[in-house]
């Protein structure tokens, strides 16, 4: 297929499409408000659904139901929203259902603001609501990689029966980049054929689908199931990408998203003026590429390492748990809708190394 | 590679574009199909020949981010007014439309610029105000980008065309070829979406006004490839990664 030149949030909703994902259910919000109106257009086309609820608590629990149907399920919203649906999420969790949760995150807390930001980082990857469970959470930094990570997420939440996230800032929703699709929506398993949906219990037992365990030891034996899966995650699924790692760099930058692009433009200037800075990407963020991290940030030649943020400093707390207290963590942020520029983060660096 | 410098650009405009002499321009069409660029563009390619007093009206109640607003700066040292909320309201997604533009439409002593949303959905907020407009007075260009999903063909175009003049009650008076895939521009994406133009102006009898990309991409373009009016670009909407002396 040729490419076409799409915004972020109609490209999300058209990998969702093409992902087999022809359910869904959302609330609009700025700064992603365009893929429901891609939605409403494109899933009838391709016999989908998309039902508007009335609150993103609503939202919640209609995935929740929907879930459990084995359906190929999702949503999308911006982080007041987000917030909304923890308690389903928490509750989607608990009775192990895939579903997939696309935020594109805007300045908070509260109402904050609708200009982008990556605040969300500990509710993302630490849980968010209640109870032992985590989010396997994905970071694109480019509209392609959006619409790449948005098709992984229904393959992932039905892989391991969890709910999966698609962490993207607004500007990953908002902008627009050149990108290409699979040429046909994928066939996805027939839940007739899956072991635990509410498919109608024709000539078996009821299966029940559930978070609710009164026997503390059931309860329990669950938790340490959820446990079990985000161990196998850890194993199985951390992702990241290495931007002009070298043998001779100074400073190992640690950054996610649309910030790793800004990141990759200062570390290209500074190259050509003869300081070598490297890039390591997280695309999971949940697994965390700890082990990954601490590799590259104890080689000899690295002297920081330093985590560039738009937040006050979320990210750099797991950046600090992998490097162990073995080289200097530095963090550099901005927030509430305002996007470091490649001067600013330079500056830092040269500070860093005692150059400014 | 060496950069054209802006007044090679101007050079390579000046001479065919003196087709659009309408005291009003109304940029509208597809979402998405590059209306901010061309319009800011067009603003500072008229106030560099001197075209002043000139005003800018940022128009777009559906976007809330690369909103002509974010080029303000360099329209306000062009010595163009911009009409665009103020203080904090600039960065909302608020449908909100100042007197100015109204005004900025009666007055016949300057020329102004319309940058309108994308779609039927963006040109509606046109509508209130399509009386004030009198017929020879404005120019409404259709800025069309054939990469985009529902204007890659004549039908949708047509479609297209149809719903933002019922939404907006004002007729288009011509087109303007605007495809391109950012960065990934190269000269058979400009004269594959100049095609598309010519057709979609023949089904609908609209002249093709002018053809706009990027300095870069023209600079691999013959003359005679092209039959028609052009608009060198310079990026005014860069994103926070694209360094202002890369990008021309």
């Amino acid at each position: 297929m040729a490419k076409i030149l799409m915004k972020g949030n109609e490209a999300i909703g058209e990998a969702a499409v093409r992902a087999g994902g022809l359910h869904y259910f959302a609330y609009p919000i700025t700064p992603q408000s365009e893929v429901g109106e891609y939605l409403v257009k494109r899933l009838p086309e391709v016999g989908g659904v998309f039902v508007q609820a009335e609150s993103e608590v609503a939202v919640g629990n209609m995935l929740f139901g929907a879930a459990a149907s084995g359906k190929r399920v999702f949503t999308t919203s911006s982080s007041p929203g987000i917030s909304l649906m923890q308690e389903a999420i928490s509750y989607i969790a608990g009775a192990h259902l895939p579903a997939v949760f696309i935020n594109i995150v805007r300045g908070g807390p509260g109402l904050g603001g609708i200009l982008p930001a990556q605040s969300d980082y500990f509710q993302a990857t630490k849980g968010g609501g209640h109870g032992d469970y985590r989010l396997l959470v994905l970071a694109p930094s480019t509209v392609q990689e959006a619409v790449d990570l948005v098709m992984l997420a229904f393959d992932l939440a039905h892989k391991y029966l969890n709910p999966v996230m698609v962490l993207g800032d607004g500007m990953i929703g908002q902008m627009m980049e050149a990108v290409e699709f699979p040429e046909s929506i994928k066939e996805t398993d027939d839940p007739m054929t899956m072991d635990w949906p509410a498919t109608g219990c024709e000539g078996r037992d009821p299966r029940i689908i559930k978070s609710l365990y009164l026997d503390p030891q059931a309860l329990e034996k669950n938790s340490f199931a959820l446990a079990d899966k985000y161990k196998k995650m850890k194993e199985e699924e951390v992702r990241y990408e290495l931007y002009k790692v070298k043998d001779d760099c100074q400073v190992l930058l640690i950054s996610y998203g649309t910030m790793a692009r800004i990141c990759q433009t200062v570390i290209d200037e500074m190259e050509e003026e003869g300081v070598s800075v490297g890039l390591l990407r997280p695309i999971t963020l949940f697994p965390f590429p700890e082990n990954e991290i601490r590799e590259q940030a104890w080689k000899e030649n690295i002297r920081a390492v330093l985590s560039v943020e738009m937040s006050t400093g979320q990210m750099v707390e797991d950046v600090d748990k992998a490097v162990q207290g073995r080289k200097p963590v530095e963090f550099y942020g901005r927030t509430g809708g305002i996007v470091p520029s490649p001067e600013e983060v330079k500056d830092y660096i040269l500070k860093i190394l005692g150059k400014k | 590679m060496k950069l054209v410098t802006l007044s090679k650009a101007l050079e390579m405009a000046e001479h065919k574009l003196s087709s659009l002499e309408k005291r009003i321009l109304i940029f509208a069409g597809g979402y998405g199909s590059g209306k901010t660029e061309v319009a800011v563009n067009y603003a500072a390619y008229l106030a560099r020949l001197g075209h002043l007093p000139l005003t800018i009206v940022d128009l777009d109640i559906v976007n809330p981010y690369f909103r002509s607003r974010e080029a303000a700066k360099p329209m306000i040292a062009l010595g163009v007014r911009v009409v665009m909320p103020a203080g904090e309201h600039c960065s909302a997604d608020l449908p909100i439309i100042l007197p100015e533009v109204k005004g900025a439409i009666e007055n016949q002593d300057e020329r102004v610029i319309l940058d309108v949303g994308g779609d039927d959905v963006g040109a509606r907020v046109m509508s209130s105000m399509a009386d004030a407009f009198h017929k020879d007075d404005y120019e409404m260009l259709f800025v069309l980008n054939a990469n985009r999903p529902f204007t890659s063909d004549v039908k949708g175009c047509m479609k297209m065309k149809a719903e933002i003049e019922a939404s907006c009650r004002l007729q288009f008076t011509g087109i303007v070829s605007n495809t391109h895939l950012i960065d990934e521009t190269v000269k058979e994406t400009v004269l594959d979406g100049m095609k598309l133009a010519r057709e979609f102006s023949q089904e609908s009898g609209l002249p093709l006004k002018f053809v706009s990309a990027k300095v870069k991409v023209f600079e691999n373009i013959q003359p005679e490839e092209i039959d028609c009016a052009i608009l060198p670009l310079e990026r005014f909407m860069l994103k926070p990664w694209e360094l202002e002396s890369k990008s021309r």
